[in-house]
């Protein structure tokens, strides 16, 4: 006598039975394959790929073949990809501090007792739900062009707004404001650990005479350091790969200002069709994006405070 | 009771798979049959040469299907284009149908912004749609040894090539193969939005010495905003040429070779440069910071502030359409003051392809047939892909009047003008493209990155790049 899932007894020949027993012993495997499938095959197989193509000339219509470290070396040799490098660092050192900085001051405030708080935490939140379509470029255009929204309302005061998408100096920052307002996702795991934080030490704070912003910096940010750390990371990581902004608003101009290094390793697989270089660009990214997630995790011990630390 | 229903599903699932099966065989034999009878037709048509002009006389009639096993089969179509052209062509996938009722076209249709990225990656992989509509270009760029492509040739039964010079085919014909057969032929000529022109009292204008002359009046009467034509950098780069190429009277590149030095082309970009010192074009940072996607969607063309353009003819309706109310938009004239020469090149527009992995080539011959030679798809598509190169497309469009004026108009006048080759690896994407050495050069010098000398260097070794490969 064996039973089913359900509970039923059913009657098994000793082959059935073992195959049951198999089904049964693997049955967490089976619920994982379809993951572990796509995980195989949409990200390990092209990331190996990748790094094999990395050393190869590979053209998508002329073969390929092997030229060792060459894209390498083209890589550090040619200013335009030089440049993209050094934009996305600036772009990610804009972006991922005000981002981080602005969804935590929502999230504070919307931590508080306000009416009407459910609608303003939606209201935050629906920007991030937008993502980077054209609905948003057009937006986003109609607010930074010459004659837009922004340099109109500049104008009632008197100023005379610079061009934000034509001048090299502003188009990052157009871009880098574009991330920054979607910082929903942020602040809602913000608002979860400023939830977290036991009310007992405010009181106890606020009878000790510690105002609001003391209490902030001495209660708040400590106690939500994993969270602040895990935006960082994850941030980070998002900043380094950024592609919707830059393709939509701006198409890497002007002159090359706001090319990514993602928006770059597209135009080099998908429009030069030179998909060797391309997949150097991106191995060349994947290390430095390595670096700099290490050197986050290495500085935890200074900053993060973990709550099991403490009771050690 | 659930094991009756098991065995059931099972058995019915069984039966479908049979069938499907069942399907793709039948399908795959109707394919060699067909080959089979079109070898046979071959064989026929060399015996028996009255038959070929029969053949002649019916070249606006439907296709001969005799050869069809009438399967049902189901192919896929592509293109890119705007909404009157996705209309019209649906209107006409509909119409096919009706008429080839065992075929079913599946439309894939989108605008032009991401298209050539997607079909490059479809063509790499082999899972591009069965018919095409493609750029000439991507003959040499996706196909130079022919493998993305079938050969046309073998489909001459079908598709009535006698339709179409042997010029305009030689055009489409690499690796000895004829590759696409070419919907249109396109070259760049001036548009005026007479309207301003007007309004700042002065002709449009006819040569060099009226065009800086209106530059100033625009300034002067209109203000700062106004510019007789508005030039991109792929605009600049093109008039570029034609200024070149009427000055020295050699094509732009020649047996895969630059005709041109460091030196001429620096005479070229200070002719561009001119156009924006004199108010005549606005700079590309102006243009840029008007926010707008491309010229036909920037206010500043809609509203008349911009009172021209250097566009090809087979896209000039979709600037006369997005033009406020009221304001008149005409042909130009080619400045004859350029140079001693007739510079400039025509090209195809487009091009139908079928791909070289369909299960269904004669099919996807048949709606080619259909969309270029047969009344009832060109009555239907009309000029949406420039004036039919195709002899008895345009006898239709010109005996029922179904053709746009003002495209027409354009059309004649930069045929019975262009004079010089256009090399297809002007249009390669490393050169074309918004990240490419064209806008490098172009909006390098506007900004003032570049000095002339350095833009023509630019222009110089990214073209002899993209040559050498």
């Amino acid at each position: 006598m064996a039973k089913n899932v359900s509970g039923i007894s059913i009657e098994a020949s000793p082959g059935k039975s073992k195959i049951k027993k198999n089904l049964r012993r693997n049955i967490g495997f089976i619920y994982v394959l379809p993951w572990l499938i796509g995980f195989l095959v949409f990200r390990l197989y092209p990331f190996i790929s990748s790094f094999f193509y990395s050393f190869t000339d590979f053209q998508l219509f002329d073969g390929i073949k092997e030229v060792g470290l060459m894209n390498y070396k083209e890589i550090f040799a040619s200013p335009k990809i030089m440049k993209a490098f050094n934009v996305t660092f600036k772009y990610a050192f804009i972006t991922v501090p005000l981002k981080l900085a602005i969804s935590l001051f929502i999230a504070y405030i919307l931590n508080f007792k306000l009416k009407g708080v459910k609608l303003f935490r939606t209201a935050y939140y629906i920007p991030s739900i937008l993502g980077g379509s054209v609905a948003i470029a057009v937006l986003w255009k109609a607010v930074f062009r010459d004659d837009g929204l922004l340099n109109t309302a500049l104008a009632f005061f008197g100023v005379e707004g610079p061009q934000w998408l034509s001048d090299p100096s502003y188009a990052l920052f157009v871009i880098s404001l574009l991330r920054v307002w979607q910082f929903g996702s942020a602040m809602v795991i913000f608002l979860a650990a400023l939830k977290a934080v036991p009310n007992d030490l405010y009181e106890a704070a606020a009878i000790d005479g510690a105002g609001r912003g003391r209490q902030f910096l001495s209660i708040t940010i400590p106690i939500i350091t994993p969270v602040v750390f895990y935006n960082l990371v994850t941030q980070l990581c998002q900043a380094f790969q950024e592609f919707n902004g830059p393709y939509i608003i701006t198409q890497g101009g002007p002159r090359n200002s706001t090319t990514l290094i993602s928006l770059l390793i597209y135009n080099n697989a998908f429009k030069s069709y030179e998909m060797g270089m391309a997949s150097a660009m991106a191995w060349l990214m994947f290390i430095i994006l390595t670096v700099f997630t290490v050197i986050a995790f290495l500085s935890q011990k200074y900053w993060v405070h973990y709550s099991d630390e403490e009771a050690k | 009771m659930k094991r009756i229903a098991t065995l059931l599903l099972a058995l019915i699932m069984v039966l479908s798979l049979a069938a499907c099966g069942k399907d793709n065989t039948d399908a795959e034999t109707g394919g060699v049959t067909k080959k089979e009878d079109t070898a046979k037709t071959d064989d026929t048509k060399k015996e028996d040469t009255k038959k070929e002009d029969t053949k002649k006389e019916d070249a606006s009639k439907p296709a001969d299907d005799t050869a069809d096993t009438k399967e049902p089969v189901t192919i896929k179509f592509s293109w890119w284009g705007g909404d009157s052209r996705h209309e019209a062509t649906l209107a006409a996938i509909e119409k096919f149908q009706e008429t080839y009722d065992w075929i079913t076209v599946e439309p894939q249709y989108g605008a032009w912004s991401g298209w050539e990225e997607s079909m490059a990656t479809a063509f790499a992989t082999k899972t591009a749609p069965d018919v095409n509509q493609i750029n000439w270009n991507w003959i040499t760029s996706f196909s130079s040894d022919g493998s993305a492509f079938k050969d046309l040739n073998e489909y001459s039964d079908t598709i009535k090539l006698e339709n179409f010079s042997k010029s305009s085919l030689d055009l489409c014909t690499l690796a000895g193969e004829l590759q696409a057969i070419p919907v249109s032929m396109t070259g760049r000529i001036f548009y005026w939005n007479k309207t301003t022109f007007d309004k700042a009292g002065i002709a449009t204008p006819t040569n060099l010495a009226e065009l800086y002359a209106a530059g100033e009046t625009f300034k002067n009467v209109l203000g700062d905003d106004y510019y007789p034509i508005s030039l991109g950098e792929y605009d600049r780069m093109i008039l570029m040429v034609y200024y070149l190429e009427s000055v020295y009277g050699k094509a732009w590149v020649v047996d895969n070779e630059l005709q041109y030095t460091a030196e001429e082309i620096q005479k070229g970009l200070e002719f561009i440069q001119s156009l924006e010192d004199a108010h005549v074009t606005p700079s590309i940072q102006t243009i840029t910071g008007d926010g707008a996607e491309s010229l036909d969607k920037n206010p500043k063309w809609m509203e008349g502030k911009y009172a021209g353009i250097f566009e090809w003819d087979s896209s000039a309706s979709k600037f006369q359409k997005a033009l406020a109310e009221g304001q008149e938009f005409i042909v130009g004239e080619y400045m004859k003051d350029m140079g001693d020469y007739q510079g400039g090149y025509a090209k195809v527009s487009l091009a139908f392809a079928i791909s070289e992995t369909t299960p269904y080539p004669e099919e996807c011959a048949l709606l080619i047939n259909f969309l270029l030679n047969e009344d009832a798809g060109v009555e239907i598509m009309k000029s949406e892909r420039g004036i039919p190169l195709s002899k008895n497309g345009l006898e239709v469009c010109l005996n029922k009047g179904l053709l746009d004026t003002t495209v027409a108009e354009a059309n004649v006048k930069v045929l019975s003008w262009v004079s010089f080759p256009l090399d297809p690896k002007f249009e390669a994407a490393e050169l074309k493209n918004s990240d490419g050495i064209y806008f490098d050069a172009m909006s390098g010098l506007s900004y003032g990155d570049y000095s002339l000398a350095d833009a023509a260097q630019v222009l110089v070794d990214g073209i002899k790049a993209a040559l050498a490969k």
